[in-house]
């Protein structure tokens, strides 16, 4: 046997919980196109072909011709004409239902352990024991916001209503109103973001949920955002301005490199320490970081960035009179 | 027969079937795979009803009575998904969670959550607005900036899901940040936990006889025990809590005996920052400044916290570590100048 990435015994498991899959998908979808078969299943339009061609092979015993499951592919779309009872997908295994029960629980909402309950449900009845037991080895984060408030926007993108929401925004320091139509919630570098279009701004921006105060959902609806829209959604502006250039200690380093996050590391010393860049953060984002690693990091450029940073320092030292 | 190929035939047997199926029928169907009357036909079936069975294919044996003859079947209640029969905002919050946690590809049983994922658009009968959303979610939680690190995280997630799962010990060599030196050590894996966007092993370190956190991409090697792999080799302590752990402050490790410290910070805290020094803090304010007590067991990660606030905080007490804020300052006010 070779070895090779993904091992052959895999490939077996993985194409029979894909076509677990597959074929009750293309029951209820009849003349769904290949490519979204592939999409959905995250792999090349080839082997969903190669995948339909292995379950013209499937079939129940006695294997007469109408025990076999009937598939066929006209101009790029599916359809089954015999499922073979394979209309429904199984229920999840421990395992799946763990891992959307441990998401569900870091985003949080008013539903929060009503959804682990229903998942737990939705396994084997004698393999739900094995489900708590894998849950309770997964803690995949703190919700980012109260239970009650999560809930109010989870309705609201499920309803397609608009929110009202009072927002701090970090950098003036303030609060202000705003009426938001929700798009979805996303999740980068450690934070939750609400991701929708702004009434006020004309635009779709992103806000991060632990800086939401207060909302209300609205009774006003809104449409969906066109797949244009979505195409240009980012939750960070393309970074502008010349990027931060920090030194790191040996510690902070070990601590930063292994942290999420846009580095580049520009030069790495014997001791461990390094010099790296960081793009499109303000001059108090670089001092606020590399004084959280307590003396083993500075600001080196650019002159901007360094001003502040041994100003914050000054006036810090200033508190300490030796 | 290939075994995908059998073991579908075998379920599309089992679930066609009204009665139970018994072995001898089985064995008439299959005869290249379970022919002869041997134990290897046996044993061979019993692994594909294992396989079944983590594909989500319950295979149950029933033994007869009266009216029903004994053998094998799939219970259909018990093998097709059923409709969670959620309210649509909970439904919300499966698709955007689910999403946002495939697309950081870092996630225990990313693979599994893939597969649920696509279950799920069977679990209610109008996922509508959720689906379209989660899309959206996908699309923008996605990083491909760190390719090679997280295919490497995720690896190892992989292995370590496996590890807690099956109640394994791992062997580690490990590049710890303090003390910047690789250890190798044996750790009975807790758990896995995530903060700060960082995912993180829990569990009894053998070589500090204590429970340890481990970040994972601070392991430099892996290796699971292989010997037994359906034996467990530990049991969790008593009264062991992966969120406990996961929720702890930096400064709240144990390095030191536990030290009551004060700090002061000036301008209104936003609920951001009072939640940066967590919900054991006792906070108190007047005139637009408040003062912080805390129970630091790290005293070097609380400094370094309320350093971050640069000269909006202050260290009152202990005074050594207040001492030590100073000559930290000093040191770089001497850099910069």
């Amino acid at each position: 046997m070779t070895r090779k990435a993904a091992p052959p015994k895999a490939d077996a498991r993985d194409r029979l919980r894909r076509v677990l899959f597959l074929v009750p998908y293309a029951v209820r979808h009849p003349g769904v196109p290949v490519r979204d078969l592939a999409r959905r299943c995250g792999v090349p339009e080839k082997q969903i072909l190669e995948d339909l061609d292995f379950l013209l092979g499937v079939g129940c015993p006695p294997f007469a011709p109408d025990d076999f499951l009937d598939l066929y592919v006209e101009g790029d779309r599916v359809h089954v004409a015999l499922h073979q009872s394979f209309s429904r997908p199984p229920r999840f295994t421990e395992s799946e239902a763990a891992a959307l029960a441990a998401a569900a629980r870091a985003l949080g909402g008013e539903g929060r352990e009503r959804v682990v309950r229903a998942l737990r449900d939705a396994v084997p009845r004698d393999r739900r024991a094995i489900f708590e037991e894998l849950l309770a080895g997964i803690f995949a984060g703190s919700p980012p916001a109260r239970d009650s408030l999560l809930g109010r926007i989870e309705q609201a993108i499920a309803s397609r209503r608009a929110l009202r929401i009072r927002y701090f925004t970090a950098t003036r320091g303030e609060e202000s109103e705003r009426v938001v139509h929700p798009y979805t919630l996303a999740q980068r570098l450690g934070h939750w973001y609400l991701w929708g279009h702004d009434e006020g701004r004309g635009k779709a921006l992103p806000f991060r949920l632990d800086r939401i105060r207060e909302c209300a959902v609205d009774e006003k609806r809104f449409e969906p955002p066109t797949d244009a829209e979505l195409a240009r959604g980012r939750l960070f502006s393309e970074a502008s301005g010349p990027p931060v250039r920090l030194r790191l200690g040996p510690l902070a380093a070990a601590w930063a490199l292994a942290r999420p996050g846009q580095w580049r590391v520009v030069k790495r010393d014997r001791k461990g320490g390094a010099v790296v860049e960081v793009p499109g953060v303000s001059d108090e984002w670089a001092t606020r970081f590399a004084l959280s690693f307590g003396g083993d990091a500075e600001v080196l450029a650019p002159p901007s960035a360094r001003r502040h940073f041994g100003d914050a320092v000054r006036r810090a030292l200033a508190r300490y009179p030796g | 027969m290939q075994k995908a190929e059998r073991l579908l035939d075998l379920a599309a047997l089992l679930l066609r079937a009204s009665e139970p199926v018994s072995w001898r029928e089985i064995q008439e169907q299959f005869p290249d795979d379970y022919g002869g009357s041997g134990e290897a036909a046996i044993r061979k079936f019993e692994r594909d009803e294992a396989e079944l069975l983590e594909l989500g294919i319950p295979v149950r044996w029933v033994g007869g009575d009266e009216d029903l003859s004994a053998g094998y079947l799939v219970d259909k209640e018990d093998f097709y998904l059923p409709d969670l029969k959620l309210p649509p905002e909970d439904l919300a919050l499966l698709y955007l969670a689910g999403s946002a946690a495939l697309a950081q590809r870092v996630f225990p049983y990313a693979r599994d959550l893939a597969h649920a994922m696509n279950k799920l658009s069977f679990a209610a009968r109008a996922p509508g607005a959720s689906e379209v959303a989660a899309v959206a979610a996908l699309q923008l939680s996605a990083d491909d900036a760190e390719g090679d690190a997280r295919a490497e995280t995720s690896a190892r997630l992989e292995a370590l899901s496996t590890a807690v799962a099956g109640k394994k010990r791992v062997h580690l060599v490990y590049a710890g940040a303090e003390r910047r030196a690789r250890t190798e050590r044996d750790v009975e894996p807790y758990g896995l936990y995530q903060r700060g966007g960082a995912w993180f092993m829990a569990g009894f370190c053998r070589l500090r006889q204590d429970i340890r956190s481990f970040h994972l991409a601070r392991i430099v090697s892996l290796e699971v025990n292989a010997a037994a792999p359906r034996t467990p080799d530990f049991e969790v302590k008593k009264g062991f809590s992966l969120a406990e752990l996961a929720t702890r402050e930096s400064w709240e490790f144990g390095v030191h005996a536990p030290v009551r410290c004060r700090l002061r910070l000036e301008g209104p805290a936003s609920p951001e920052e009072r939640d940066s020094f967590g919900p054991r803090a006792v906070w108190k304010e007047t005139d637009g400044r408040a003062v912080v007590e805390v129970v630091a067991r790290n005293q070097e990660a609380l400094l370094r916290h309320v350093l971050s606030y640069g000269d909006r905080a202050e260290i009152l007490a202990p005074r050594p570590l207040r001492e030590k804020a100073r000559k930290v300052l000093a040191a770089l006010a001497r850099r910069v100048s």
